[in-house]
């Protein structure tokens, strides 16, 4: 162990190559390319992007990719356990459990993402925009955002879902009102140290509105971050309406949903016997979000080189 | 030091008042009478007729709002509060009878995942770029990308169902009482509750134990020629610990009732469970009240590691 220098990880070994062919003048257009560059030499999150892609594209084009209607009712043709004609079986009322997975992805998949945009959106555009124009203003949101965090996220959700109702909209509406703060407290301490820079001086000296110098000088540099927190909080609203939905408390369970699907594991018997009917969702489910999960860190890796350890 | 630790309670007190605004205001909002809610169900029960409009005058529900909200108040202060919808027990009866279990279940997963994480962090920041270090970075993201309730049920079918070495559901049988005979129903809930939280310390373990190797003072300590071993873990690990000790005072709050999944699954007779139960049955009254004490212990445990980190670390102050 003596004389030892910080040791080379693959990533590091990495960097010096990219490193090295910018230096000599094989590429072009530097800055942007850098970060698409080390994130293409993360394996790990290359992996995450192709399921990422496999699976979204197999939900959004679901009609083509399955034989049955979702809702099909086949009473006859109940609890079977995976063939030819149903590849995952059929459930406890004969619906055919592989489209209604993939179906049922496309409202997991957009509340989800819906959430995630959603508070990446307000909560940015508020913290630029309320910070740099003022401490009263900013003050107020900021007391707000604590005591919204000061409640664990899970309680806060189940909190309004008994205020508000039980509804697809009403949902995605919690996650974007349980969402904004954490994105609105990163972009405002960013926003706060990049608005002592000169060049902002500079902007304000030659006259430019506020909303330009914010939107368009400003919000770019907070981008990288807000990027991974828009792929971290769709991994954890998909696990949150999954759970949710599993408790019965999501989405309205005549809607498909990964976790409607779930939902009927609360059974034992099912749990016990018939193992198709919520074992392949459970597996996409971990699968979808641990591919969100590497995306999110490779995004990190390549825009936050502190972030590597 | 202590005017530091005054100015941080202080600091609370507003927000906490506007929370307990909050709390009174959805449950005055309910859907129902509020009368259930006050009184207990056996006074309303015995009422004559028409004595109920003279019960509601003496308990003042047809007082303006904010007399109705300070009154309330001043019932939490004195330890009263309020009734549930549907049991009619009183809630400080529900919250008694159900605060153990859940402490039980989330200290248990609390000191395994604060064990298993800190170790294997420190490991793998010890072992930086190798192929250990790089597995369990991959275990630890499956970790936190498998729904905790399908890891239960999996853990249900895999070591109840199918093998039967263990309970899957409950927390004690009948006539059982001292700890060990519940031992076996704690083992399946605390595990699968520790995997999902293992992740996030090890990260943490991870990230501060890096961040300490690289410090003056292990330099210091290895040019003194300290074996390797001291100096990583009587130098390095010291320092190292401190904001994964922090982590872990904010993790025991939020369990209270951020463990409603699990004990929902393993049918943990917690406060998490009766969350879920009061939620599913629109028992506002009760919900409001669980999520006030959770934010009100979040809130304390949020004192108690601030002024622990002042202490410790000098530079850090109240800006």
């Amino acid at each position: 162990m003596e004389n030892k220098i910080k040791r080379k990880t693959r990533l590091d070994r990495r960097m010096d190559k990219i490193r090295a062919l910018e230096e000599s003048g094989q590429l072009k257009n530097k800055r942007v390319n850098r970060y698409f560059r080390k994130f293409k030499n993360n394996r790990l999150a290359l992996w995450g992007v192709i399921v990422f892609a496999v699976i979204v594209v197999l939900c959004t084009f679901a009609p083509i990719f399955t034989r049955h209607d979702p809702g099909e009712i086949d009473v006859l043709n109940k609890f079977q356990p995976p063939s030819r004609d149903h590849i995952l079986g059929t459930d406890q009322i004969g619906r055919d459990v592989y489209s209604r997975i993939l179906y049922g992805g496309r409202i997991s998949i957009l509340v989800g993402l819906g959430g995630a945009l959603g508070a990446a959106i307000i909560g940015a555009s508020l913290g630029c925009y309320v910070v740099y124009k003022g401490r009263r203003l900013d003050n107020i949101v900021m007391r707000f955002s604590e005591i919204m965090m000061s409640f664990p996220q899970i309680v806060l959700v189940l909190l309004l879902v008994t205020v508000m109702g039980q509804s697809l909209n009403n949902l995605l509406l919690i996650f974007i009102l349980t969402g904004w703060g954490g994105v609105y407290r990163m972009a405002r301490s960013k926003i706060l140290s990049i608005r002592e820079e000169e060049y902002i001086q500079a902007l304000e000296a030659f006259g430019l509105s506020n909303f330009v110098i914010v939107f368009k000088h400003m919000l770019p540099n907070v981008l990288g971050p807000i990027a991974v927190n828009i792929t971290l909080s769709t991994a954890m609203f998909v696990l949150q309406e999954a759970a949710l939905s599993f408790l019965g408390l999501g989405v309205p369970l005549q809607i498909p949903t990964w976790g409607n699907i779930l939902n009927v594991a609360r059974n034992v018997a099912i749990l016990r016997n018939n193992w198709w009917m919520w074992l392949p969702v459970g597996l996409v489910i971990s699968v979808f979000v641990l591919s969100i999960n590497f995306i999110g860190d490779g995004i990190r890796d390549s825009v936050d080189p502190t972030q590597q350890g | 030091m202590l005017v530091y630790t005054l100015r941080r309670i202080l600091i609370l007190i507003p927000m906490l008042l506007f929370i307990t605004f909050l709390v009174y205001t959805g449950i005055e909002l309910m859907p129902g009478d509020a009368i259930d809610y006050i009184a207990s169900p056996e006074a309303i029960a015995n009422l004559a007729p028409g004595a109920l409009e003279a019960l509601r005058e003496s308990l003042g529900l047809n007082d303006p709002f904010i007399f109705r909200y300070f009154r309330w108040l001043g019932n939490i202060f004195k330890g009263d509060f309020g009734y549930s919808l549907s049991s009619g027990l009183p809630i400080s009866v529900i919250v008694y009878d159900r605060l153990p279990a859940t402490l039980e279940l989330a200290i248990a997963a609390l000191i395994l995942s604060s064990l298993f994480g800190s170790i294997l962090g420190v490991i793998s920041a010890l072992k930086r770029g190798s192929i250990l270090d790089y597995a369990l970075s991959v275990v630890g993201m499956i970790g936190v990308s498998i729904p905790q309730f399908f890891f239960g049920l999996v853990a249900i079918v895999l070591f109840a169902l199918k093998l039967g070495w263990l309970p899957y559901a409950g927390r004690t049988l009948p006539g059982y009482v001292s700890f060990f005979d519940r031992l076996p129903h704690l083992i399946l809930p605390s595990l699968v509750l520790a995997f999902t939280m293992t992740a996030g310390v090890m990260r943490y373990s991870r990230t501060s134990m890096l961040d300490s190797m690289n410090k003056d003072f292990i330099k210091t300590a290895r040019s003194k020629g300290l074996p390797e071993w001291r100096v990583n873990l009587i130098h390095g690990l010291r320092v190292a610990m401190t904001p994964v000790v922090v982590l872990i005072g904010f993790r025991l709050p939020s369990l209270i009732s951020g463990a409603v999944v699990i004990e929902t699954v393993f049918h943990w007779p917690g406060m998490g469970s009766e969350f879920i139960q009061a939620v599913r049955s629109q028992n506002t009254p009760l919900v409001m009240m669980i999520s006030f004490f959770s934010v009100t212990a979040v809130l304390a445990a949020s004192v108690v590691v601030d002024v622990i980190t002042a202490l410790l670390d000098p530079r850090v102050r109240l800006d």
